[in-house]
């Protein structure tokens, strides 16, 4: 199942996006990526991971919000897609059940 | 989409390198975000570093999802050029046979030769590479620094143990007696359950250590099948020969008919492979050897090599200036117990050095030994004639197709015309030369194939094109590639440079413009094609002079019969029965004879009364019997031969060189000494008996009946006659020994076979350097001819005579010959100079030989091009003018 499996940075990416809401682009995304995980982020990994997920059907994108500083050019705009938004909380309930079957000893044996 | 200009911009370069790779979905965006991130960076690091990080950001986007790619369409365009493209060229080539023949020919032609020449290079490099601890394995060397500088292998057999017990940076030590000497060398050999006597070449004595050291790999037994006395190590090949089918270790074996010291065979090792500096059949043991009381522990006498394997850590840099206390240690105080004269001068002169094992066979660097040799510089010299011969052909490419420009001219004016950018024409030719050049490598490897069995021949070497390994192939694409794209570039950029205007109209000269640079690479050719010629000329005039001056015997005629050791004491009964032959004139029995593979022996030698005062003169030691001289031929300048009266046991005769070794002018009468007095009866003239590099040195004969050759000087004309006859009275003592038997000139010869080879090498290189620019110079002859031909059929016309016609098309290209012959002359005079320096006795340097070659190639240049200009000048000149 190549077409549907997400990694986990395209998993962040995927977040990120939908924190930044209504201004999901590369610069921003790399910004706030490098904010909440404190790893430093290569803009061309986040650029392929973008097109990665627009092609799998998880963001679309359109292009607006151009500035000076940006030497006049678009920015390339993405919103998660119904897709992206169910993929996302698939992700995290897989998750949450598995937290679920950890048993309660194991953390504490791990305080111990 | 400009920036504002106040802005401070990243490099123009790299962001329009962005856009060139980056597809259209990401391009802009992503240049977008880079900018922003650029902005940012530069207000907070500077220019410097953001310009520099912006740079990696544009290069980490050189992944497969950012690159563009080609669309469909664009794909599809190009891969329809190329169709056309080669259709063109194939097109080109069908129509235009002969010069398609000529740069296909003589580009394969080159090609091939710098392929044997690459493979000759490639195994004379591959010596000794084998041995995984090839680092730390040396031989040792004397280095005399003294007049008459030597540095030479051979040592006393004490310095193996003074190297375990003094030099803690020594893991092993293995010595070897390389020489022809007591066993080593050449032996009758058998088993010891069988009669007949077999000869074998390739014996040396080599102690247990050596076969770990050198890492010799084993079929029967291991590495330590050396350790116990009397015992030999025998090769697969052997094995094979005398124990098919059997084990051969543990058998008894007997050399030289001696039943008296067996020697049991200790392990079979692998057959020597072809690059080691060491070829040899049978290894006898040195363990508790001793071939004289004493002879062990003494520096009397030079004997054993000595080689030695370094622990991992040592520094052969520092061992060896701790070497030089083995003179100061060992052999000084040998010399001054001795009295011997010449130990201020060892102290001051005599050095030691190690020699790393890969350096042995190529990299001799002056250390002369026993063995058969490389030669780094003809390595060098073969390679620069490999790049020569490829130069020369691709200039053919480059002239012919730029020449031919005038035929493509309108081709590419019409292209032009209908949209083509000069990329493009730049491609299409590029894709032709590329074309011509991968079918001249396949012709090229086909020749190679053909060829390499003759050259195998002539080199004395197995080459074979390595198919099997992985680089091969790939390699001679890559090959193909660059030297196509190499040999088409500047025809390619020449060509496409055509304005189509001019084109079109007509008024481009044809092929006019560049016929300076034409003339310029045909220059060069012959340049190169003289120096070649004026080479070959000096080292085959070298070679005459080595085989045939200076001899000073006489090796014509002269049969040598192998083996008379054996007679034992049926050796003067034997002598006389030859002696009996018709047509034999004389026949002398001893070991030494001035050919090589026969004994050598050195001594030292003082004037009688004088051992204690003066340095000592080390001459050959021959012993011969009292019919040697004139067997062979040799000039008695002073005094006489031997003869039969009894003080000649005592008599000495010594050659001129020794005369003046031990400054004596009138030597005869004088007495000299080794420890026994001999007095001096006759001085011969010096004779050469190692090869002409050096200097002659000194010898002397002394009367001593025996040894392993008869050498028997027959009449002129009788040759044939007298081999049967010889067997027949060999069979006759000897039943069951092989009879074997050798022409004395024709081992004379084997002495410069390395010189012979040599020049032979060369001047088949030189012929093909020649044949290639040859080429050219016809197809750029046929096509000159083919330009003027309007020019020639008016001037015929009007009057011109046939001589006229021809001196107007050979003119040019004797005027570009000579000027060749002016740069190729002074030239051709140092490398030669430089080649000769090392030869003691040369052949002098003339002017014939340059005048020679200047003619040689003027003449061949000349009836290179006179083919077409003679079938110009006698064509009708009506059926040319009537076609317009």
């Amino acid at each position: 199942m190549k077409g549907t499996y997400l990694g986990e940075f395209e998993e962040l990416v995927l977040l990120t996006v939908g924190i930044l809401f209504d201004d999901a682009y590369g610069l921003a995304i790399v910004d706030e990526l490098e904010k909440k995980t404190g790893r430093n982020i290569m803009m061309s990994s986040v650029h392929k991971a973008l097109l990665r997920l627009e092609d799998k059907g998880y963001l679309k994108s359109r292009m607006g919000g151009a500035t000076a500083v940006r030497g006049g050019r678009d920015k390339r705009l993405y919103i998660l897609t119904e897709a992206g938004k169910k993929v996302l909380s698939e992700s995290r309930e897989m998750r949450n059940e598995m937290w679920k079957e950890i048993p309660k000893i194991v953390w504490e044996v791990t305080q111990a | 989409m400009t920036h504002k200009p106040h802005q401070q911009n990243p490099p123009t370069w790299a962001i329009r390198f962005f856009q060139w790779f980056c597809n259209d979905h990401l391009a802009d965006a992503a240049l977008g975000d880079m900018l922003e991130l650029y902005d940012r960076r530069r207000a907070r690091l500077g220019k410097r570093k953001a310009d520099l990080l912006f740079i990696c950001n544009v290069l980490f986007f050189l992944q497969p999802f950012a690159i563009r790619r080609r669309s469909e369409s664009t794909s599809h365009h190009t891969l329809a050029m190329y169709k056309n493209y080669f259709k063109i060229t194939w097109r080109t080539m069908s129509r235009q046979k002969m010069y398609t023949g000529i740069t296909v020919g003589g580009l394969a032609l080159g090609l091939a030769t710098c392929m044997i020449i690459f493979l000759y290079v490639r195994n004379e490099l591959s010596y000794d590479k084998r041995y995984a601890d090839g680092n730390h394995i040396y031989r040792f060397y004397n280095d005399y620094r003294g007049a008459q500088a030597e540095r030479w292998t051979s040592t006393s057999p004490v310095v193996a143990q003074i190297f375990k017990t003094d030099y803690p940076e020594v893991e092993k030590v293995g010595r070897l007696v390389p020489q022809k000497w007591h066993q080593a060398g050449s032996n009758l050999f058998r088993r010891e359950d069988r009669v007949e006597n077999t000869y074998e070449e390739g014996f040396a004595y080599a102690d247990n250590e050596l076969l770990s050291i050198l890492e010799i790999p084993f079929v029967e037994g291991n590495i330590n099948a050396l350790a116990k006395p009397n015992s030999i190590v025998i090769s697969k090949r052997i094995a094979e020969k005398y124990f098919p089918n059997e084990e051969a270790m543990g058998k008894t074996v007997i050399l030289n008919d001696d039943n008296a010291r067996p020697y049991t065979i200790g392990g079979v090792m692998e057959d020597f492979a072809a690059h080691t500096h060491l070829h040899y059949d049978f290894f006898i043991t040195l363990t508790n050897a001793e071939f004289w009381p004493g002879e062990q522990t003494s520096w009397c006498c030079f004997n054993y090599d000595t080689y030695v394997k370094l622990r991992p850590d040592a520094d052969p840099a520092a061992l060896t200036l701790k070497l030089q206390s083995l003179r100061d240690d060992h052999l000084l105080p040998y010399l001054q117990n001795n009295g011997d004269q010449s130990a201020a001068d060892i102290k001051k002169n005599h050095f030691f050095g190690l020699q790393p094992v890969r350096d042995i066979y190529i990299n001799t660097a002056g250390v002369s030994d026993e063995l058969h040799h490389g030669d780094i510089r003809y390595v060098w010299l073969f390679s620069g004639i490999a790049v020569f011969i490829l130069l020369l052909a691709c200039i053919n490419f480059v002239n012919l197709s730029t020449a031919k420009s005038a035929n493509r001219a309108k081709e590419v004016g019409l292209r032009k015309v209908v949209g083509s950018v000069r990329g493009y024409l730049v491609r299409q030719f590029l894709t032709e030369s590329v074309v011509y050049s991968l079918v001249s490598f396949a012709l090229g490897v086909g020749m190679v194939t053909l060829a390499l069995p003759f050259f195998n021949a002539l080199a004395g070497k197995q080459l074979a094109l390595p198919w099997t390994t992985l680089w091969f192939l790939p390699m001679l694409l890559m090959a193909a590639l660059v030297v196509g794209i190499i040999a088409g570039l500047y025809p390619a950029f020449y060509l496409s440079g055509f304005k189509p205007v001019d084109v079109l109209k007509g008024s481009l000269s044809k092929g006019s413009r560049s016929s300076s640079l034409r003339g310029a690479l045909v220059v060069f050719q012959f340049t190169t094609s003289i120096v070649l010629i004026v080479g070959t000329f000096v080292i085959n005039k070298q070679m005459q002079f080595i085989l045939n001056s200076k001899i000073g015997f006489d090796k014509e005629q002269v049969v040598i019969v192998q083996g008379t050791n054996t007679l034992g004491e049926q050796r003067e009964t034997f002598k006389s029965e030859v002696l009996q032959l018709a047509d034999v004139e004389h026949v002398t029995i001893s070991s030494y004879l001035p050919v090589s593979g026969t004994n050598r022996g050195q001594t030292a030698f003082w004037k009688e009364g004088r051992s204690k005062e003066d340095v000592a003169v080390y001459a050959q030691e021959w012993s011969v019997d009292e019919d040697y001289i004139k067997t062979l031929g040799m000039n008695i300048t002073m005094g006489r031969d031997f003869d039969t009266r009894a003080s000649d046991a005592t008599a000495i005769i010594i050659n001129q060189a020794m005369a003046k070794d031990l400054g004596l002018p009138q030597p005869i009468g004088h007495r000299i000494t080794k420890g026994q007095v001999y007095e001096v009866i006759g001085v011969v003239e010096d004779f050469n008996f190692e090869s002409m590099k050096g200097q002659i040195r000194s010898l002397c004969f002394v009367l001593e009946r025996g040894g392993a050759f008869a050498s028997v000087k027959v009449k002129s004309s009788a040759m044939a006659s007298v081999i049967p006859a010889l067997n027949k009275v060999w069979q006759r003592f000897m039943p069951h020994q092989p009879f074997r038997y050798a022409f004395m000139d024709e081992r004379y010869a084997r002495m410069y076979a390395d010189v012979d080879r040599t020049g032979k090498i060369f001047t088949c290189f030189a012929a093909l350097a020649i044949v290639v620019a040859c080429l050219g110079l016809f197809a750029l002859s046929a096509f000159m001819v083919e330009q003027r031909g309007k020019e020639i059929s008016i001037r015929l016309v009007m009057g011109a005579s046939m001589k006229n016609i021809f001196r107007l098309l050979t003119q040019n290209v004797v005027g570009l010959v000579l000027i060749s012959f002016v740069i190729a002359a002074p030239l051709s005079w140092f490398m030669a100079q430089q080649w000769l320096k090392d030869y003691t006795y040369k052949t002098p340097l003339s002017w014939d030989v340059f005048a020679i070659a200047g003619v040689l190639s003027v003449l061949i240049a000349m009836s290179t091009v006179s083919y077409h200009a003679i079938r110009a000048a006698m064509t009708n000149p009506a059926n040319r003018l009537r076609s317009e």
